[in-house]
Order: C-alpha cells, then structure tokens, then sequence
C-alpha cells in the first residue's frame, strides 16, 4: 500500500486517510492505445481503433456506459429506447460532429447586419413573413431532435453528438431569422399553418420515421427555398444568412440520407414502409402549400416588390417548386424507394412531371 | 419540363395586413447583433404564461385555425427564465472550441503507469457523465414553449458543450497507451436522480447547481492534476463552458425565488437532496471513495506511492466544492437555509477544518 496510513476503507473522518481500494486498476477491456492527432488534429472518428471503434449492431446497454469501457454491473436502467444501429446510423456522423464544430458562426458577428438597409414595405413585410416561417421551421427541428436525442443508446455515441450540433444549429437560425426580421424596420409576420410541423413532431414510429418527414421532405424543400433566397437576396446580410443556414441544413441532409440509406439497407421492409410513410407526407405537405401566405411572400421576395409578384415572382416561385420536386424524388430514387407520380397529389406532381402550373389553390 | 410560366395569379396580400407589431429597427452595436439588442418593442416582453401551443415565434400573429401541436409542460416564466438567458447564449457562441484543434494533443507525452492509469479512470467518469447534461436538458427543451427561446437556447448551448466534453474525454483516454477503464454507473435512473426530476427546476438545482457545480471546481482545479499542456487546455476549455451552465442554474433559481416565493420550501426540498448526495454520490468525481476519487488522489499526489499526498489536496477540494456550492446557493436567494440549522454543509466544512 506504498506510504498510506491505512484507516478502514469507508471511513472519512477528517484527519484519517482510509485506505484505497484500488479495485478499479488494470480494468481495461483494451489497453495500449496511443491515437496521434492527424492534419486535422484528433477527431472523433480518428479515435474509432480497436474495439473502440466497434459499433455493434445492437446496443443491449441501458446505461451510459461509454462504448468499449467495462460496464459496471446492476446500474439501474436509464430506458434508451433506440438501441438498434439501423434506427439511428449514419457512417459520417463522426465527420459531420467535426464539420459543424469546425463551420461554427455566431449571427450577432459574422451576418453584416450594417447592410441592412431600408427596403419598400411590401417586400419589408415579405421579406419579415419569409423569416417568420423560417423560424418555425428551425422550432420544428429543435423540438424534433430535442424529443429523440435522449432516447438514443450511448453505443452510437457519434450520432448523438452530431445531433447536439443539429440542434445547436436550428438554435442558432431560430436567432438568425428573428433578428433579421426585427432589423429592417419589420416584425414578425402570421404563424404558418403547421401541419407539416405536426407531421414531424407526431412521428411516433421512430426516429427512421421523423428523419424522413423532418429532413427528406422539408430539409429538401427548405433547402430548395435558401437556395433561392441566397440568389435573390436584398442585401449583403440576407445572402450571408442563408450561405450560412445552407451550409449546416447541407450537413443535416447528409446525415438524413445517409440514415435512410442505412435503415433501407438493413431493415426488411424499411423501403416500402419509406413509400407508405412518403405517400402519406406527400399529401400533407401539399395540404400545406395550398396555403397562400408563404407562396405569395416568396413571389413578392422573389420578383423585389408586389408589382411584379403574379408574374415574375410566381414563375420564380414555380421554378423554386420544380427544383424542390427534382431534388426530392432524386433523393428518393437514390434511396431505391419507389415514387409513383400518378399517386402523388397533382399539386406537387405538375412540378415533377410537367403539367401546367395552374391556379395553385 | 413543361410547367407554364407566364400564367399570372393574382395575390390577395391580405396577411400583410396580420402581421406582428410592426417598425422595428434593432441596430448592432459594439458586440455585433444580439438577443439582448433584438428585445424591442413587444418582440422584448416575454408572457408570464404562455398559451402559445401552436411552436409561433413570439411576437408572430397566430392563426386561429392551427394545430395545437406543442408538447409544452413548460408554460410558465417562473419554471425556466433567468435574466441573462441572452448573455450567457451570445457568450456560448463566441465560446465555442474544437477538442480536434484547440487541444495541443502533440504536447501529450507517455505517462507512468499509475498516473496514466488514473487518467483513463477519470476521463471513463468524465466520458459518461457529462452527456447526463446533454441527455436531460435535451428532453426540457422538446417540453418549453418557444416563447421562451432565450433560455431554451443556451439550453441547446449546453447540449452541444456537453457533446464535446463527451468527446474531449473519450479522446484523452484513448490518445496516450491506455484506453477506457470501467463505468461508474455514477448516473442511473434511481430517484432522486438528475434524470428522474419531473420539475425543470428540481432538475436544474440537481444539474446545474449540484452537479456541475461540484465537476466545475474540479476543471478549476485542472492545473493540479494536469500532465501536460492538452490537459491543462482540455480542463481549462470545459471549466469556461461549465461555469455558464452552472450560473445558468443559479440565475433560474434567484428568479424563481423572487418570482414565485410560493416554491421556496418545494426548492428547499430539492437542495436538501442535493446535499445529501454532494460528497457520498457518486456523481461527484471528488466523492468518497469512488473510483474516481482515487483516481483523483493518485493524479493530485504525482502516483500512487504519494496517495496520502493527493488526498490530502482531494480534501481541499472537497471543501473548495462545499464553498463553492454554499456561495452559489446564497447567491441564488437560498442562503438562510446555512443560518437556520437546516443545512449542515457550513458545519461539515468547520469540522474539517478543526
């Protein structure tokens, strides 16, 4: 026992030093690892050697028991729900924690809010009406990923992790759109219609399940509106946004496919229950569109003002829709799951299969 | 593709004419654009209940016909705001580092056994505790209307710090010939427990003050039980991070006290919890004997034949933590409790003294 005093193990009196049980020494379900940082310095899937870089395909574990430590025995259960790898796994998560830590921004100092400047007050009130639903939407994120993170198996640490970053993320574009919508002589506009937003929040069927509602569909669709924005942008401060926004929704649609992927890949059934789930989604979002407000404050966004917004502004919006539908069912076709346009709403499918726009409502 | 471009609609514009309060104009000031800069008008004037049910920014006009889509238990102000909600998310996002690039991990040189060995057991502890205060405050968020948005953000903060610290110490084990030792089981689902809190403010007292409170003087005390210049920099880093999760805590509960006093005795009820369990839980790294409370002792001594020596110091610690914890609950409005006898944390830190 080297120099210690031995006092009985337990007790703690002041003065007395009880000796150490040391009974944790030498347990080590693999020791010997030594992982040198690389250009990129030490990331986390760099430290994935050995068994600690084992990720099974079932995560018995109901503790926080890091992956490859020695569990301790009878440790009440925590009740993680999601425990089997195809209900979570993307192969990048670990990459895509990183990215987001290394892309990090701050919209108080890194959006030139100086270059705001006055616009006419119906695109003002556009503009205001675009953001307001934008922020939603990053509430919709929020709250999704924020109901599912804790319900995940310590075992897929790497998908939780990225996950804090997403959610980080939709934090820091809930700020963004407000502030942008309080900074132009503005204020927020009319709440949207949300039923959409009960689509992804009700997905009681997994986390497989608000994936493909959360990021499939309105990742897609939302990715497909930034883009727009970011080109039809009023100043140097609303193309900055929406780069930035794009850039961290660009690493969320990466681990959403990916996910699927891994999910279609490695569960029976996956595909078709994708095809049930998007049927259903497709008609709901639809639903959604048929709302006005949105569709009108992006043609008076697009078109710079409300004189031009029936025409100019709507075609832009139309071309933004066809974008939508293409990259959608390309993501669809990349996942092998079947789309039959003649099921799909004719709403949505005139964007995909070149039927006249007509009246949207 | 054949859509039809030219075909006009015609656009009722009528919810330019439901829009929120209308003129605002925040200007960014010597700090860039911030919440704090943004509360205007009643964009700034969060409600002491919300009935917002529907996920609407505050401020946005609501729509009669939506959805009442929010699981929100968190409803009213009392149960979660503080008043530098706003303060604390700007600084996380200036904050914020990187365990890839911000730890010299080149500066990392092999270790004596015992010492590496007690580094491993520490950053095993380290690796599963620290997403406790992921995990938890994740499952608030989901639950707090967005009408409060400037705590649930530095909430979101949290999520993502606790993340890399999850991280920074998976990495520390497994970057210098040892690998991870065994779990603590230090957190589960027991009563009592962090994660079984039903109250958001049971939980933060448990979290915030308690809990992060006591690794906090820890990362403080990172100097001593450092070998190098990465673990230095890793203590320091998480030490910064939690001491805005810590006074996130303290905040929320002065102005609970001061806003809903009706509480106090319930709150009471919590720290007198929370003191039971602040040296003889094992959440607290620095606890009685744990495994990583030796691990500590070998680390603060310079090996295991100087144990006496590194108890000694965990000792200090110990009574720093119980300072430390005593000085945040007074600051939260709490303080009485170490006058009128209900506490005896002041006297266990003068028995050990004498």
């Amino acid at each position: 026992m080297g120099k210690t005093k031995a006092a009985p193990a337990g007790s703690e009196q002041a003065g007395e030093i009880p000796a150490p049980k040391l009974d944790w020494r030498g347990r080590s379900n693999q020791w010997g690892v030594r992982v040198k940082p690389g250009k990129h310095g030490l990331r986390l899937g760099d430290i994935n050697v050995g068994i600690y870089g084992e990720v099974p395909d079932q995560w018995q574990d109901q503790t926080r028991n890091p992956r490859g430590a020695i569990p301790r025995r009878g440790v009440p259960p925590l009740g993680y729900s999601i425990r089997d790898k195809a209900d979570l796994w993307a192969e990048s998560a670990a990459d895509l924690y990183e990215e987001a830590i290394q892309r990090r921004w701050a919209p108080a100092t890194d959006i030139p809010w100086e270059t705001v400047e006055p616009l006419s007050e119906d695109l003002e009130r556009a503009i205001c009406q675009v953001c307001t639903e934008l922020c939603q939407y990053a509430n919709c994120d929020i709250e999704t990923i924020s109901s599912w993170q804790h319900q995940m198996a310590y075992g897929y640490h790497e998908v939780k992790q990225y996950l804090a970053t997403a959610s980080f993320d939709a934090a820091r574009h809930f700020e963004a759109f407000r502030k942008r919508a309080l900074a132009g002589g503005g204020g927020l506009g009319l709440e949207g219609p949300g039923e959409v937003n009960r689509m992804i929040l009700e997905s009681r069927g997994g986390w497989t399940e608000a994936v493909t509602y959360l990021i499939l569909l309105r990742g897609t669709f939302t990715l497909t509106l930034l883009r727009f924005l970011e080109q039809h942008a009023h100043n140097e401060a609303e193309a900055t946004l929406y780069r930035y926004v794009l850039q961290d929704k660009g690493r969320q649609m990466t681990y959403g496919l990916e996910h699927l992927r891994f999910a279609c890949a490695h569960k029976e059934d996956m595909k078709l229950i994708l095809e049930q789930i998007l049927f259903i989604g497709d008609r709901i979002f639809a639903r959604e569109m048929k709302d006005h407000v949105l569709r009108e404050a992006l043609a008076v966004v697009f078109a710079g003002g409300v004189r031009e917004a029936g025409t100019v502004g709507m075609a832009e919006y139309r071309r933004m829709m066809q974008a939508f539908m293409s990259a959608y069912l390309d993501a669809c076709r990349w996942l092998g799951v079947q789309r039959d346009l003649e099921r799909m709403p004719p709403s949505l499918r005139r964007y995909a299969s070149g039927e006249l726009p007509g009246e949207e409502g | 593709m054949d859509v039809e471009w030219d075909v006009e609609e015609t656009l009722t514009l009528d919810w330019m004419e439901r829009q929120g309060e209308w003129g605002m104009q925040a200007t960014p000031g010597k700090q860039g654009l911030t919440l704090a800069d943004i509360q205007i008008g009643s964009y700034g004037d969060p409600p002491e209940f919300s009935d917002n049910m529907t996920g609407r920014p505050r401020g946005a006009t609501a729509r009669k016909d939506s959805y009442r889509i929010g699981d929100y238990s968190v409803r009213s102000k009392s149960e979660i705001w503080l008043d530098n909600a706003s303060f604390l998310y700007e600084e996380a996002l200036q904050r914020q580092w990187s365990s890839a690039t911000d730890v010299p991990w080149d500066s990392i040189e092999p270790l004596p056994d015992d010492i590496e060995e007690a580094q491993c057991q520490l950053a095993t502890f380290l690796t599963e505790v620290e997403f406790v205060a992921g995990d938890v405050p994740a499952r608030w968020i989901s639950r707090t209307t967005p009408d409060y948005f400037e705590p649930r953000n530095v909430l979101l903060a949290q999520v993502m710090d606790e993340s890399r610290h999850m991280d920074v110490f998976r990495k520390r084990a497994l970057a210098n010939g040892g690998g991870l030792m065994q779990a603590t089981g230090g957190t589960s689902g027991v009563v009592g427990s962090i994660d079984l809190a039903r109250d958001f403010t049971e939980m933060s007292s448990r979290l915030h003050i308690s809990g992060e409170g006591a690794v906090l003087t820890i990362f403080r005390m990172g100097e001593l039980m450092a070998y190098n210049e990465a673990e230095k920099a890793i203590y320091r880093l998480c030490a910064q991070d939690e001491a805005r999760h810590v006074a996130f805590g303290v905040m929320h509960m002065r102005y609970m006290a001061e806003t809903a006093p009706e509480r106090r005795e319930e709150i009471e009820c919590y720290l007198d919890e929370a003191e039971r369990q602040i040296l003889a839980g094992s959440q607290n790294p620095a606890g009685n004997q744990t495994a990583s409370s030796e691990a500590l002792a070998i680390l603060l001594g310079g090996g295991r034949d100087n144990y006496d020596e590194g108890f000694r110091k965990l000792m200090a610690i110990r009574k720093r933590q119980l300072r430390e914890y005593i000085k945040r609950v007074k600051s939260a409005g709490f303080g009485e409790r170490f006058e009128n006898g209900r506490s005896n944390l002041q006297g266990m830190m003068e028995a050990s003294a004498a």
